[in-house]
């Protein structure tokens, strides 16, 4: 924790250094460096860059077109998301309907966000203008060398080439997942639901009642009831889908690596055609071999397995629900997802066993270790020093694990628990295949919003955890 | 950009030859007017078009999509030609596109404003489609152009179709698409070699002709849609508020005088002989080419299927009745039918009326028969020989008479497909009759919950 802790600590000093250079260079500036805040190119201009200054005055003049010409559209509609419904007339003579110019609560929300980053950007573009005027009137008044605008760009692919480098990512990280997320969390504020859906109907802001029905319960409503249980199954598949794919993929690159194994790579070649199959054939067709009427169950009734289970009062249906009631269908994806997951883990393994100091095993087989501490005590840390991040990923995955379940459940599960099926819910359903339910077949956004939020909350907490616990401190030498 | 080149080439052509339309049909308005009632406003236009842009607006490409199922694609390039001819004066750039009628809404829902301007969906996706205002309301100023093109008011249009269909097209008393096909409800397709035609009317004997023969009834118990076929059997009702939720009194006592503790008897003492096989939603067709069924319940769409399991002792009729408190109580169903809807935030939405209508008129429909096997609505292609002696279309009508129009919101699946399971898995057979109110109770509670 003293990490993240110290990290927010700095990045609050950097934050506060930078609005300290802004105040220094407004309130020491002279007149051109004062006047920079207000028009861009001012005190680029008193230095005789004039490239310079016409680029910011040109983007100055961009910000303030595209406040008025576009973002001014939307913004002031901000705090209501609209309030104009959309209207049409039909005009015969043209056969075509006539809009009148309506509000659309969705447009307003992101073009607003992306309004909002816009804006920032240009703040901060104002800001660092004014510190980078005010160091070039020190500069000038010290009488150094003032950089032409052709040395600034050389500097460019020299001394400052990583800015070059990563201006390109940062805005793809701006564009394509810093306003998603900005609007996911918006709109776990709203009413965007079946009955606000745009163009048609408006949305507008509820502030916290998303958050207070996810969870409180009644019977109607029975988001808390639901979350609460898809919650710990998530985390209970998140848990088990990945150590058991963990460790089988381990064990059976061992048993693949063995000099005693024979014709390895044929068994390594046919493990791994369960990749080479797409996923989703295999689930659908799993799904078929394990439904109630499945060839599965014929097989289970003709050797009287059906009927021993009934006997012992293990099921009271005339089949074995594999995919269809709670506790076994639980189980069954459990040991699908081993089926097609150890392949995966097993060529991870592989290639990292055959790294393994050899020496170290040599001389414990010496000193009288048998197989089994060789394995807990050189093989295992050894693995865990170099998959513990690849752990954490996994972890992660399985908790956001769509495929497996959506693929093997849909349509075929369908809960006896009444208050699950209220709020749409299944058992057997992870918090994503919930909310993808939720988006897809009920239109429920704000549900969805506030259960993605969820979502990011637990992922995050769970590596920041894991990878401060693991990165902490030299592994290596405790391993040693 | 070849398309554009090609509209572009198109619609100079057609400025040509509009023009040159325009100045024969002056002289002569008879001829043009023959061919479709509505030539008249396309021909003033046209004959305007004289004088450059006066007549842009309709000499202008009237740019269409148009989305249908993947198996209508060649009958439905083969309509829109059809249209184009009836309307030989304005020039269409029409794009067929495919989308499942079942799964319309989801496409559509996603962004209104950029799904087709004209798609077939089925009617239990109407509710949601008018509450998030998809679909035109066909009774508003567009309606003009029916009388105006087609020779007949909208009323006159529909009154060719079956009522139903047409009570499957409306809410709240505003037309809201035209009906393309019916036959879209479950009945009972059985193997007359396992099942005499006198076993097949009731529960009962179904079941023991299926012990007899070693075979079983299959039946979606888990899915509202099909097990409201007992309870609106036995008089309950499913309905919807103007406000977007479900009514349901499944928990109380119906006009017929049944509680619904009687119906879950009756439905638990269907689900726990073991002639009877419960069947997931998605399994039915699987499940009927596996040869384990003497019978099952479903609709027109598994007729190929139920035809290659049964062999010569292929056939179908309504459904059974069932015993609920001593009666036997007839099977209702949810009556379902595809229709032709216009999005509302169709551009040129005079002429993609016009299309719906076209592609759903009574030529349309015989030919949609004969390509999909799909039962008419309209009353004069539903007369046709070749549709009543459709085995399979014959018993969905003869079910249809005893059939409601399908009126719920969304809350209404998940609870009932639940509750449905809970019965399949026998849960609720020894329950005491309190347990079973509760059950229902919840149920009912579940499915009226205000929509969010």
């Amino acid at each position: 924790m003293g990490k993240v802790t110290g990290t927010v600590v700095r990045a609050a000093q950097v934050v506060k250094e930078f609005f300290a250079d802004f105040g220094r260079a407004v309130a020491k500036g002279d007149l051109f460096v004062k006047l920079t805040p207000i028009l861009w190119g001012a005190g680029y201009l008193r230095r005789r860059q004039f490239v310079k200054a016409i680029i910011m005055t040109v983007m100055e003049a961009l910000v303030i077109w595209f406040t008025f010409g576009f973002a001014m559209d939307y913004v002031p509609k901000f705090n209501t998301l609209g309030t104009v419904k959309a209207e049409q007339v039909f005009n015969m003579k043209t056969m075509q309907a006539e809009w009148n110019d309506y509000d659309h609560s969705f447009m307003i929300l992101l073009f607003s966000l992306f309004s909002f980053v816009v804006w920032f950007a240009a703040a901060i573009v104002l800001m660092l203008n004014t510190v980078n005027v005010y160091k070039l009137q020190q500069d000038a008044q010290s009488g150094r060398h003032i950089n032409t605008f052709v040395e600034d760009i050389k500097e460019y692919f020299d001394k400052k080439f990583h800015i070059t480098l990563l201006t390109l990512p940062v805005l793809g990280v701006v564009i394509f997942t810093l306003i998603p997320i900005l609007l996911l969390i918006a709109v776990a504020f709203t009413n965007y639901d079946q009955q606000h859906m745009p163009p048609t109907n408006l949305f507008t802001w509820v502030g916290f009642d998303n958050f207070v029905s996810l969870f409180s319960g009644t019977v109607t409503s029975s988001f808390g009831y639901a979350f609460v249980r898809i919650l710990i199954w998530t985390i209970i598949w998140s848990f088990f889908a990945t150590l058991t794919t963990y460790f089988g993929g381990i064990i059976m690159s061992l048993a693949l690596n063995s000099k005693r194994t024979r014709l390895p790579k044929l068994w390594r070649t046919m493990l791994v055609i369960t990749i080479a199959v797409p996923q989703f054939v295999s689930l659908l067709l799993m799904r078929n071999f394990f439904a109630n009427n499945g060839i599965m169950n014929t097989m289970c009734a003709a050797i009287g397995l059906t009927d021993f289970l009934r006997e012992i009062g293990l099921i009271s249906t005339s089949y074995i629900p594999f995919l269809s009631s709670p506790g076994w269908a639980h189980v069954t994806i459990i040991l699908i997802n081993i089926w097609i997951g150890i392949p995966y883990q097993m060529l991870i393994s592989t290639g990292i066993l055959m790294n393994l100091p050899h020496d170290q095993i040599e001389s414990a087989r010496m000193d009288g270790a048998n197989a089994f501490q060789i394995f807990v005590h050189i093989t295992m840390p050894y693995m865990l020093q170099v998959t513990g991040p690849a752990l954490v990923t996994d972890f992660i995955k399985n908790f956001n694990n769509f495929n497996v379940i959506y693929l093997l459940t849909q349509s075929v599960y369908v809960t006896t628990d009444q208050l699950m099926a209220n709020s749409q819910a299944k058992e057997v359903d992870l918090l994503v295949t919930w909310l993808f339910t939720l988006t897809q077949d009920y239109y429920n956004y704000k549900m969805a919003s506030v259960i993605g939020i969820m979502v990011f909350i637990v992922c995050s907490a769970f590596s920041l955890i894991a990878f401060n616990y693991m990165l902490k401190g030299d592994k290596e030498a405790t391993y040693q | 950009m070849k398309n554009k080149v090609i509209a572009a080439a198109v619609s100079i052509c057609t400025l040509f030859s509009l023009s040159a339309c325009g100045t024969t049909t002056t002289n002569d308005d008879s001829t043009t007017t023959a061919a479709n009632n509505g030539g008249d406003a396309a021909v003033t236009t046209a004959a305007d078009n004289g004088d450059a842009d006066n007549g842009d607006a309709s000499a202008e490409t009237v740019t269409l999509t148009l989305w249908g199922a993947e198996e209508d694609q060649a009958l439905l390039a083969d309509l829109v030609e059809g249209f184009k001819a009836q309307y030989p004066d304005q020039t269409f750039d029409i794009k067929i596109g495919v989308e499942s009628e079942s799964t319309a809404k989801d496409t559509v829902l996603t962004d209104i404003t950029a799904a087709a301007d004209v798609f077939a969906f089925a009617n239990d996706q109407l509710n949601d489609l008018v509450a998030a205002g998809a679909l035109l309301d066909l009774n508003g100023e567009v309606s003009q152009v029916l009388p105006a093109y087609t020779g007949s008011t909208l009323d006159e249009i529909l009154a060719k179709n079956s009522e139903g269909s047409v009570a499957a097209c409306q809410k709240d008393g505003s037309t809201y698409a035209f009906p393309m096909g019916g036959g879209n409800n479950y009945f009972l397709y059985y193997d007359s070699t396992k099942v005499s035609e006198e076993q097949a009317q009731t529960w009962e004997g179904l079941l023991k002709a299926a012990n007899d023969s070693g075979t079983k009834v299959g039946m979606t118990y888990a899915s509202g849609w099909y097990n409201a076929s007992f309870f609106l059997g036995a008089g309950f009702i499913a309905d919807m508020n103007e406000d977007g939720t479900t009514v349901i009194d499944w928990n109380g006592t119906s006009a017929d005088g049944y509680t619904g503790i009687d119906v879950v008897k009756g439905m638990s003492a269907i689900a726990t002989d073991s002639g009877f096989m419960a069947i997931a939603d998605g399994d039915i067709s699987n499940q009927i080419a596996s040869g384990a069924l003497c019978a099952v319940v479903s609709g027109t769409w598994d007729a190929g299927a139920a035809q290659e399991a049964f062999g010569d002792g292929y056939a179908a009729t309504k459904l059974p009745t069932y015993t609920c408190a001593g009666d036997q109580v007839q099977m209702s169903c949810f009556s379902g039918f595809k229709l032709m809807g216009v999005n509302a935030y169709s551009k040129n939405t005079g002429w993609a009326v016009l299309l719906a209508e076209y592609l759903t008129n009574e030529a349309s429909q015989t030919a949609r028969f004969e390509a999909r096997q799909l039962a008419p609505t309209n009353l004069n292609a539903a007369e046709a020989d070749a549709v009543k002696s459709n085995i399979a279309i014959a018993a969905s009508a003869a079910q249809d008479v005893y059939g409601s129009v399908q009126n719920v919101g969304g809350k209404y699946w998940d609870p009932t497909a639940t509750f449905g399971q809970m019965i399949a898995n026998g849960e609720l057979a020894s329950a005491d009759d309190a347990a079973i109110q509760s059950a229902l109770d919840t149920m009912v509670e579940g499915v009226c919950a205000p929509v969010e």
